[in-house]
């Protein structure tokens, strides 16, 4: 009996504590859909008419769209530009025989300790001497150079499990390395590309730092960056545009997790394991 | 290692990442090293002024203040991630069924953009209209303890501590609940057995074993909280006017506000100076307790499982 007392205080204490973790995010959505005046009387009750007038208004003027194209574009350009180098490098450190390959290794995985606080400075005076600030090139460039340490790690890790009797087969029935590594070793690679690409869209999707540093004008500028204005935009804080704009931000990168739930976990808690 | 003997390709699967990570992570920490020895408005030439920055850094009265800010965001953050994160994650481990489903829930916030946690928290504070925290307090009864939490000094560091606590919580408590699972059940079964209570189990079998990975949330938490940056700036910005400063938010203001490249470098350098010594300084008291807590833990297993096997004897 006391047992099973405990143990249903366990489960309400979980409860407890999930409604604190995740109630605010769903509060967020059910805000947005509420119009101002229910807003600023009854902010936190269920909505009494559901409007998508603030989705209206935020859609509406087609900033919010240009900020996520930028988001887009640098997603897109640096996922793969971290995963083409990533699985090269990687192949390179443990395939290869050369004799200062763990030297080059450790100097990569130093870079997971470094904060990206350090390089804010110097890449700004860089970038604006030769004129790439506000371009998506701008923020490509660290975003990669970041991401490169962690997935390095984990391609090397993938690649110890691939026996090397495989790739010397290869080599013996007159495959290039370049050949082996497309036709053999890369296609066996789907599972850690998947889950450094889910996590990595996520991170740069929601990157601030870089985007506040590199950023200024408003073509260029990203969705988080986008979001930032909003409470500055509307003049006296439009909470129900604002909340609808985090709403439409924030979508992308949950859809990602939850269609790719077990990826994303375990890439992330690998990269924060091992930072 | 390796079987590729090719040095050509060799260079050629390595050299354009290794030249992407030359330029965007190694080359920026040695420029940061070199513009802190300089002083420089961004417009007028360099000029080589030694170690004036660092002076200029130990009789800044504001660096001080946001060291001493940092170290009590940095106990707020590591208290709330690691303590809930552990709780949680002891709590789910007697959860049999929907475990994975709770574990996907309490992750969410990490993958939420801290510009949104950030505008999220900030009309939790509100005064006007009232926000979220106000209203709660006013609800049970404690109307007397609102306040308008991001103006006020005594509490806007705490305010934009809890925001950066909260988001992690759930990382934490997929790696310790991880860890906790991964646990040999037999060694507690054991215990239960000779009558010990869940408690004790907890305390003198689980938490002891999971050593390693406390060390490694504990060096996470750290690093994590002294490179602090987006909430605190977001939410305040320091303000008001140095009340919630961190060394990263002051380090921003410094280079992208006042302009000051080389103090802003200088503060740069310190918090790297800083992080690597906290790191160094963690491994080397957890080192010594390892040592400690490997002899117990190896001679209680040791006793446990002649206990259990004593048990066993008897049965058959």
């Amino acid at each position: 009996m006391k047992e099973k007392a405990i143990k249903y205080l366990f489960i309400l204490l979980l409860i407890v504590f999930l409604i604190i973790q995740i109630y605010p995010v769903i509060w967020l959505f059910i805000a947005s859909l509420k119009d101002s005046v229910e807003l600023s009387t009854t902010p936190f009750s269920l909505p009494k008419a559901v409007t998508f007038e603030n989705y209206k208004n935020v859609l509406g003027d087609g900033v919010i769209g240009g900020y996520m194209w930028n988001s887009l574009k640098i997603t897109m350009i640096s996922l793969v530009l971290i995963l083409v180098l990533s699985a090269t490098i990687g192949f390179a450190l443990s395939k290869f025989h050369y004799k200062h390959s763990k030297k080059i290794y450790s100097f990569f995985m130093f870079g997971i300790m470094v904060p990206v606080q350090i390089t804010l400075i110097p890449l700004f005076i860089f970038y604006s001497k030769i004129g790439i600030l506000n371009t998506s090139m701008a923020m490509v460039l660290p975003q990669v150079g970041f991401a490169l340490p962690l997935s390095v790690m984990m391609f090397v890790n993938f690649y110890s499990f691939v026996p090397d009797e495989l790739i010397e087969a290869g080599i013996v029935d007159g495959c290039s390395p370049y050949r082996v590594f497309l036709q053999i070793v890369a296609p066996l690679a789907r599972n850690t590309m998947i889950t450094i690409a889910s996590m990595y869209s996520i991170l740069i999707w929601n990157d601030f730092i870089f985007a506040n540093t590199f950023i200024s004008d408003s073509s260029a500028k990203t969705i988080t960056m986008g979001l930032k204005d909003y409470v500055g935009a509307f003049g006296n804080v439009d909470w129900g545009a604002t909340y609808a704009a985090i709403s439409i931000a924030i979508l992308p990168p949950i859809l990602i997790y939850f269609s790719l739930n077990k990826w994303v976990t375990s890439g992330m808690t690998a990269g924060a394991t091992k930072g | 290692m390796g079987v590729l003997r090719d040095k050509k390709a060799f260079f050629v699967f390595l050299m354009p990442g290794l030249l992407f990570y030359l330029l965007s992570v190694f080359y920026p920490i040695t420029e940061s090293l070199r513009l802190s020895f300089i002083k420089w408005n961004g417009i007028t030439p360099q000029q080589f002024v030694g170690l004036d920055n660092y002076k200029r850094l130990f009789q800044d009265p504001v660096f001080y203040k946001a060291l001493i800010n940092n170290l009590i965001y940095l106990v707020i953050v590591v208290i709330i991630q690691l303590s809930i994160g552990l709780l949680f994650a002891v709590l789910l481990t007697y959860l049999k069924k929907r475990a994975n489903l709770v574990k996907t829930l309490y992750y969410v916030p990490c993958i939420v953009t801290t510009v949104a946690i950030a505008q999220l928290f900030r009309s939790i504070y509100s005064t006007q209209p009232e926000g979220l925290l106000n209203q709660m307090l006013s609800a049970v009864g404690l109307g007397g303890l609102t306040t308008s939490w991001l103006t006020n000094l005594n509490t806007v560091l705490g305010a934009v501590s809890i925001p950066e606590g909260w988001r992690f919580i759930g990382m934490y408590m997929v790696i310790f609940y991880a860890a906790l699972v991964s646990l040999d059940e037999s060694v507690y079964e054991a215990a239960k057995i000779d009558g010990a209570t869940e408690l004790q189990i907890l305390f003198k079998i689980k938490i002891p074993m999971i050593k390693d990975i406390l060390l490694l949330t504990f060096t996470m938490c750290l690093t994590g909280a002294l490179r602090g940056f987006d909430i605190p700036y977001l939410l305040t910005n320091g303000g008001p006017g140095n009340a919630s400063e961190l060394m990263s938010t002051y380090m921003y203001k410094q280079a992208f506000t006042n302009n000051q490249y080389g103090y802003g470098s200088a503060l740069a350098v310190f918090i790297i100076i800083e992080s690597v010594l906290i790191i160094f300084i963690l491994r080397k008291i957890f080192e010594n307790y390892d040592v400690k807590a490997q002899k117990k833990a190896a001679k209680q297993a040791l006793a446990l499982s002649k206990r259990k096997n004593n048990k066993e004897g008897r049965v058959a």
